[in-house]
């Protein structure tokens, strides 16, 4: 009888503390918070820029597997010293080889395509610039002319491909670059201005 | 002789920098140590009052820097210990009144005379930390366990491992509370430690006598029975290198803890 009243006091106290320990206290709360929070701050990636991040993996990722795309979780942990990017996709079901294959040549396809239109484009500039150059020399008449080939040109060259303003694109957020040429920035291309020199 | 110079900051205000500075250099200057403390929050000055020097400041750095007086002149010995001194802050002007330059000057000039020259860092990220930063070689980051007072931390190890003069700086943590410690709704000491991923230098606790050694203007190392004076000497001293072990605040009181440990033994007894 008394050890029944016991172990029964016993097991409610247990079960009370387990209870307390299962249950994520608040500081937990506040450190996992904290770790998410100073890891932003560390490392200046902000919330927009790792669901940029995620996107573009689950673009590559697409290629070879099938999977819950918004269930992809993307994280930043520090363990100790070392900070790591913790990524977790359900995955439905890889893709097979050919899926894989085709998925890769229609990737390629579409860089050659692009590349292609990226040199074109190049050409065309150089081209411009020297008509533009003759244009001092030549008639008015012609310049115009000519102004009129480059725009239809350009035109053509819309349709292939989306980015009507390669600048802007490749640029994304550094528009600054675009209307100085005192700001230096890696991906800047070159304005007229500057390639002449 | 060539002084060190340890400047006492934050980022997030009001987490006790002020309070360890008067606490720290009383409790270099009563182990023996030639102590001079700066006030660099220019427009809130505060360190006077806590020291209970508030009537005797005649000038301030402001007017050392403008020259209205010789350093030596706004030097305020202590009532009680002549070798601890404070320059004040001037209260009537704002933190762009003195540079960085100015403030080296004056800690270079110092460190002649002085073995510790303690600068109380005003908060913020701004000029007046700057101007703080700018003579010392040591910091001490004074952090509570709450989270925006940690992040505000970690942001200030970042500046200061970015500056060259900075050798070394090691974490205040103030106002630690054991109870909520023990009932995990507090960061506890190793949980700080651990995310700012930086040496402690000490751990304060939560104590009501700060508050009333601050309304007699006397810091709280004077009285050897609290548990945070003693706190702050056992800081002094590791400053300056002996090695003292910390304070543990939860151990002593975790009846939880016993409780649970003698539950345990007996289930292993029942089986
Ligand atoms: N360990 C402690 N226990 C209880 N109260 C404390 C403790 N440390 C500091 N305080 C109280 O916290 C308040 C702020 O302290 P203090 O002025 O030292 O902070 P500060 O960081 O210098 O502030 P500021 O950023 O405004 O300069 C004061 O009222 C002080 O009494
Ligand atoms: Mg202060």
């Amino acid at each position: 009888m008394k050890d029944n009243i016991f172990t029964e006091l016993y097991n409610k106290l247990l079960g009370f503390f387990r209870q307390a320990e299962e249950e994520e206290s608040t500081k937990d709360v506040a450190c996992n918070r904290l770790r998410v929070v100073l890891m932003q701050d560390r490392t200046n990636l902000t919330p927009q820029l790792l669901e940029k991040m995620r996107g573009e993996l689950v673009e590559l990722l697409s290629k070879y597997l099938e999977m819950d795309k918004d269930a992809l979780e993307l994280n930043l942990e520090q363990e100790g010293e070392q900070m790591a990017l913790m990524l977790s996709i359900p995955v439905i079901r890889a893709k097979d080889e050919t899926e894989i294959e085709k998925a890769l040549a229609e990737e390629e396809a579409k860089k050659m395509a692009e590349k292609n239109a990226e040199e074109d484009e190049a050409a065309e500039e150089t081209e411009t610039e020297e008509e533009l150059e003759e244009e001092d020399l030549n008639a008015e008449e012609d310049a115009a002319e000519a102004d009129a080939d480059v725009e239809s040109e350009n035109e053509t060259l819309n349709k292939d491909n989306p980015k009507k303003f390669p600048n802007k694109e490749i640029c994304g957020d550094c528009r600054e670059c675009e209307f100085s040429d005192d700001i230096e920035c890696e991906k800047k291309i070159p304005s007229k201005k500057t390639a002449k020199k | 002789m060539s002084g060190r110079v340890i400047v006492i900051t934050s980022g997030k205000g009001g987490v006790g920098k002020t309070t360890a500075s008067a606490n720290i250099g009383t409790a270099l200057a009563k182990a023996g140590n030639k102590v001079v403390m700066i006030d660099t929050d220019i427009g809130l000055r505060n360190l006077d009052l806590l020291l209970g020097l508030e009537n005797r400041i005649v000038y301030t750095i402001v007017d050392v820097v403008e020259e209205r007086c010789k350093l030596k002149q706004a030097l305020v010995k202590d009532k009680k210990n002549p070798n601890l001194c404070l320059l004040a802050a001037a209260q009537t002007r704002d933190k762009s009144a003195v540079t960085e330059e100015q403030l080296k000057d004056i800690c270079e000039k110092l460190k002649k005379d002085y073995d510790f020259i303690l600068v109380d860092c005003p908060a913020g990220i701004e000029q007046g930390f700057q101007n703080a930063v700018a003579g010392a070689t040591e910091a001490i980051v004074v952090t509570t366990p709450e989270m925006s007072a940690v992040r505000d931390a970690d942001r200030i190890i970042g500046l200061l491992e970015a500056k060259e003069e900075i050798e070394s700086y090691r974490l205040l943590l103030n106002r630690v509370r054991p109870n909520l410690i023990k009932s995990k709704d507090m960061m506890s000491v190793e949980d700080v430690v651990e995310i700012l991923s930086a040496d402690l230098i000490g751990i304060i606790p939560e104590d009501t006598g700060i508050i009333t050694s601050t309304n007699k203007g006397e810091p709280i190392v004077n009285d050897e029975k609290s548990l945070a004076g003693r706190a702050y000497t056992n800081v002094a001293k590791r400053i300056m290198g002996e090695e003292v072990e910390f304070m543990n605040l939860e151990e002593e009181t975790s009846v939880v803890a016993k409780v649970k440990k003698f539950f345990k033994g007996l289930m292993v007894k029942e089986k």
